[in-house]
């Protein structure tokens, strides 16, 4: 049985220009639109706050808006444990990619649990790989470094969890597509430096969606791992089918692959929960890719509701 | 000002208070500030006093070097350090906000801690530094502090400051 949880923040992002919140907020407002809840069959839809942005700097961290996005995990956090605790299959709807700390907080709640991090993007920014003094870090490029316990106290420490809240071991990474470019200056690429498996977006498109999900079940299954969240970044498709995301790029999976491989990992894999993140409508102003998406989920998520039994 | 002080933690949070709640009291400090250039260590003396504060939502402390004691009824110096600090325990957060005022040199320091393992854990992010604050070894007789910088994300740290800290027996008590 899947449970929507809708969680509107943008919180991980930097603004697209002073004073203007990036849309991606709009996101579970636009799907739920589209009819994402009753196409799923969702047995329950909660619908958390719209945070408030802040576009100063909050005291004593050099996240853009730490403090909000930790406030916002355990609130998300609670929910997606409830979730859990029901029996249901969570599938949070952001929003941008911090939302996926706030899931996990919840996941673990439960026990270990893996993540599989589906995102054209690596996001493994931390304090460690970047200058933090020349700009304040944004969330959403830094969410697995944070997820794996890399980064300022205020979003690597967590209650009942500690840190971290998955361990490098736990984590594959699908989907990064700067790796492999000349674009690559060295320092998301410390990704390649930890035990994080990681099949760039090349990869995938050569070994084809079946082949990717069985070594990642392979991999979950050598870690012992009966829990597995999955984050899933709509910005993993070729910007020439969905543009209207944050960081568009390519190459990329077009719809009916993301579907394929969503639905594999869900049969593969222990899967409990989901997060979709960063469809931005305000870059889809006649609104055409909301279909699409939602589309993609339901033939994604299928099968989930059957398998939703895994606290 | 009697509505400042508070004999006990709010027993909303009781246990979170305590985690700074056990070091209410007065404390005697032995104080080493080690120079980045590898220079010999520099010693000084004071005194820090903890309390419950805000209806026992907030463990305050001050924190003065030298201290009164050692004024021997003299006036404090400009220079010499009466500085307070704040925590408050933030349940949204489930993390501690801590403000330090210092009257010598008109320091402001903001700073968010948790209890990690045994040590209360204080952090601050700035100027590409992770700068940390740390009450460890904490026992009814005697605690020690750190102050730790790390201008490489975490992965090193440096130390900064030391502090021994045993608490003063009142001494009706001693007797």
């Amino acid at each position: 049985m899947i449970e929507l949880i809708a969680a509107p923040s943008s919180l991980g992002l930097r603004p697209d220009a002073p004073g203007i919140e990036p849309g991606a907020w709009r996101a579970p407002g636009a799907l739920l639109s589209a009819g994402l809840a009753a196409r799923l069959n969702a047995v329950g839809v909660t619908e958390l706050e719209h945070p408030r942005y802040e576009f100063e700097m909050q005291p004593a961290t050099r996240i853009r808006n730490g403090l909000s996005i930790r406030e916002y995990s355990l609130t998300l956090g609670d929910a997606v444990g409830m979730a859990l605790n029901a029996r249901r299959f969570p599938v949070v709807v952001g929003g941008d990619c911090s939302v996926l700390l706030g899931c996990l907080v919840g996941a673990r709640r439960g026990g270990l649990c893996g993540l599989v991090h589906v995102d054209g993007h690596c996001d493994f920014f931390h304090p460690a790989n970047y200058d933090t003094s020349s700009r304040l870090g944004s969330v959403a490029g830094m969410d697995l470094a944070l997820a794996t316990g890399r980064g300022e106290l205020l979003l690597t420490h967590w209650p009942h969890v500690g840190k971290p809240l998955v361990a490098d071991d736990d984590v594959v990474q699908l989907g990064d597509r700067e790796t492999e470019t000349s674009a690559m200056d060295g320092s998301w690429g410390t990704v390649l430096d930890t035990p994080i498996r990681q099949l760039t977006v090349r990869q995938i498109l050569g070994l084809g969606v079946e082949e990717v999900a069985g070594r990642v079940a392979g991999r979950v299954a050598a870690r012992g791992l009966g829990r597995v969240w999955l984050h899933v970044d709509l910005d993993v498709l070729d910007q020439d089918v969905m543009p209207a995301v944050d960081s568009p790029g390519s190459p990329g999976l077009d719809f009916p692959s993301l579907a394929e491989l969503i639905a594999a990992l869900v049969a593969a894999t222990p899967v409990i929960g989901v997060n979709v993140t960063i469809y931005d409508p305000d870059r889809d102003p006649v609104g055409r890719y909301a279909t699409q998406i939602v589309d993609c989920l339901v033939a994604g998520l299928g099968a989930a509701p059957q398998q939703g039994v895994r606290r | 000002m009697r509505t400042l002080l508070a004999a006990q933690p709010t027993p909303t949070y009781a246990a979170e208070i305590e985690q700074f709640g056990r070091l209410v009291g007065l404390w005697k400090i032995r104080i080493t500030q080690y120079s980045p250039d590898g220079s010999a260590p520099r010693h000084a003396d004071g005194d820090w006093e903890f309390g419950y504060a805000l209806e026992g939502r907030a463990v305050i402390d001050v924190w003065r070097v030298p201290s009164r004691a050692a004024l021997a009824g003299a006036p404090r110096a400009a220079g010499q350090e009466c500085g307070l600090c704040v925590r408050i325990w933030d349940p949204r957060l489930q993390l501690w906000r801590f403000t330090f005022h210092g009257t010598a040199h008109g320091d402001q320091v903001q700073m968010l801690a948790r209890q990690i393992a045994d040590e209360m854990v204080m952090e601050r992010a700035e100027d590409g530094r992770l700068i940390r604050w740390i009450f460890a070894d904490i026992s009814k007789g005697s605690f020690s502090w750190r102050s730790e910088t790390s201008c490489d994300g975490g992965r090193t740290w440096r130390l900064d400051q030391q502090v021994h800290a045993t608490r003063e027996v009142p001494k009706a008590k001693r007797a």
